[in-house]
């Protein structure tokens, strides 16, 4: 597959402070590419490096295996942190501005704006749109150039429910395009909804990249409940659990690998046991992502 | 090049702000050019009121070839107002954060640094094509005859002037994109003359030959002001290529020193 991006080394330093450290990431063609991480992990530092307005300490990238240019910066379309135009202008003037600088065809303008649905407002100035619509108008502006690419960064940030599903929806179309989309969040929800792949950074630090289907696989996690008094020896004496955990109105066990809840539900109906309650746990990416985060941590903790 | 000044004429043609500033700094350039008249005229008559009496005909304020110096000395007094025009469209640029989303969308920095001279290109030529229809429709009026080729000595005081705004307007824009803030941009290009003069007055009894090196001096160097010649005082009635030099090498310095403090900084 083709890359798109690649970053080597690439680092950023505010002063003492290390804001990207080191990074080499890897994107291909095709992929919807989460970036995630706490609030001021460096996922914005990274993409306005990208994107030529913040300077690289160290370490260099390119977008198609080319070395960088304003020209490169044309065919991609990106919205870094909250969407930037000029107030004073109309939405349809400041998507004229941009495809002027992008070198886009005015057509594309209509286009885009009814893609998000700004069409009826168009010409109403930017600085009276609601929050949502500034959003979309920044997704439109991203689209602009027929870009292949796309960056978005936080999209959903600050929007009502609502919002945020329109948004998601249209990313959805987007990647159903098969173009390539950087998205850079830190609501797992968002991501594993729409992302194939995923980084996770913390501290400047990539601490973990991958396919997002890989997560959820592994050990499996069962809840259960029967009626039976010495149902905690039972499930102890299991051969496929590695624990046995007591909640409230259910028991919880952690599987070794390669046992399903198919053979628990066997073992116990063996013992003439039938259970009232029975649920795999899917792990969420959130699961994952704080149990990286953790031994992220903990590995920085060893190391000190 | 075309392009870049399209892209940022684009920003400021439906700026309500940009119309304003524009209009009446174009405006006060028409009526104070054709004003000197009414102003020779009220001075007359005050006087005669002493029972004194000025032949104000005989100060030819208006008559080719004196009208073109003297109406580029008085423009010159005017080009703040450029100035300040300049000084809110480049801050806008870093109040609303859009020269990050210009560099985004696929300017370079120079590119979008050259965006900006070019409308001070702009900005200063019709600023002189401006004074020059003023001076010659009023030239036109009050002048007894037109001599040719004496009525146009002196007619290189435009380019001149064009250089005098331009170098200007050059400062205005290096100062937009140092300091980022247009209060305190304009609070200190409105001070910046007091300041050079602090100066200048502190050193020139140490370093007489430096005055004229200096920045601001250098740009109102271009065109001397003319008056004191009705008052039989001599003065320089031509463009020296010494003050022209200076003012070129200040207006290259104020531009490349933007660009490296753009080239420079995270935006």
């Amino acid at each position: 597959m083709e890359t798109v991006l690649s970053t080597h080394q690439l680092t950023k330093n505010f002063g003492r402070l290390c804001a990207v450290n080191h990074l080499d990431l890897e994107v291909k063609r095709g992929q919807v590419f989460g970036m995630l991480g706490p609030n001021g992990s460096g996922k914005t530092t990274t993409l306005g490096m990208l994107m030529g307005v913040t300077n690289p300490t160290f370490g260099n990238f390119s977008w198609f295996g080319q070395t960088p240019t304003h020209v490169l910066r044309k065919k991609i379309g990106a919205v870094l942190e909250h969407p930037i135009f000029y107030p004073y202008l109309s939405g349809r003037k400041n998507l004229e501005l941009m495809a002027l600088i992008k070198e886009a065809p005015l057509t594309n303008v209509q286009k885009v704006l009814e893609l998000v649905e700004l069409a009826g407002r168009q010409e109403d100035k930017y600085k009276t749109y609601s929050l949502g619509m500034k959003q979309r108008l920044a997704i439109a502006s991203a689209l602009l150039n027929d870009p292949i690419v796309l960056i978005l960064d936080e999209p959903t940030n600050g929007l009502d429910p609502m919002g945020i599903a329109e948004i998601r929806e249209i990313i959805k179309r987007i990647a159903a395009d098969g173009k390539t989309i950087i998205l850079a969040s830190h609501l797992l929800d968002e991501v594993q909804k729409v992302c194939s792949h995923f980084a996770i950074l913390r501290k400047g630090n990539l601490v973990h990249s991958g396919p997002v289907d890989d997560v959820g696989k592994g050990e499996e996690t069962v809840e259960i409940m029967a009626f039976h008094d010495d149902l905690a020896l039972l499930l102890e004496s299991f051969a496929g659990a590695v624990s046995v955990k007591k909640e409230p109105h259910q028991y919880v066990v952690k599987m070794k690998e390669g046992f399903h809840s198919q053979e628990l539900n066997r073992y116990l109906f063996d013992k003439g046991i039938v259970a009232t309650h029975l649920v795999t746990q899917k792990k969420s990416l959130e699961k994952q992502f704080l149990e990286i985060l953790a031994e992220a941590d903990h590995a920085a903790l060893v190391k000190n | 090049m075309l392009h870049l000044l399209k892209i940022d004429l684009k920003k400021l043609i439906d700026y309500r702000t940009f119309w304003i500033i524009g209009g009446l700094y174009f405006l006060t350039l028409i009526a104070g050019a054709a004003s000197g008249m009414e102003f020779l005229k009220w001075l007359s008559d005050t006087v005669e009121g002493f029972g004194q009496k000025i032949n104000i005909t005989r100060i030819p304020l208006y008559h080719f070839p004196d009208i073109w110096q003297n109406l580029a000395w008085c423009g010159g007094l005017l080009k703040m107002g450029l100035a300040i025009l300049v000084v809110i469209s480049i801050t806008n640029e870093f109040t609303y954060r859009t020269v990050r989303q210009n560099i985004i969308d696929g300017l370079s920095r120079e590119q979008f640094l050259l965006s900006k001279i070019f409308t001070n290109v702009l900005l200063s030529f019709l600023s002189m094509a401006g004074l020059f229809l003023i001076a010659v429709v009023t030239g036109m009026i009050y002048s007894p005859e037109f001599e040719f080729p004496f009525s146009l000595t002196g007619i290189e005081f435009y380019p001149a002037y064009f250089l005098e705004v331009f170098a200007f307007l050059s400062f205005a824009l290096m100062l937009g994109t140092l300091i980022q803030r247009s209060g305190l941009t304009i609070i200190l290009l409105l001070n910046a003359y007091l300041i050079e003069l602090i100066i200048k007055k502190n050193i020139d009894n140490y370093f007489p030959d430096s005055i004229p090196f200096f920045p601001l001096e250098s740009i109102m160097n271009l065109v001397p002001l003319p008056f004191a010649r009705y008052a039989f005082q001599e003065i320089r009635d031509y463009v020296t290529f010494g003050s022209v030099a200076i003012a070129l090498v200040w207006t290259v310095l104020f531009n490349y020193f933007a660009y490296l403090k753009l080239k420079k900084s995270d935006i």
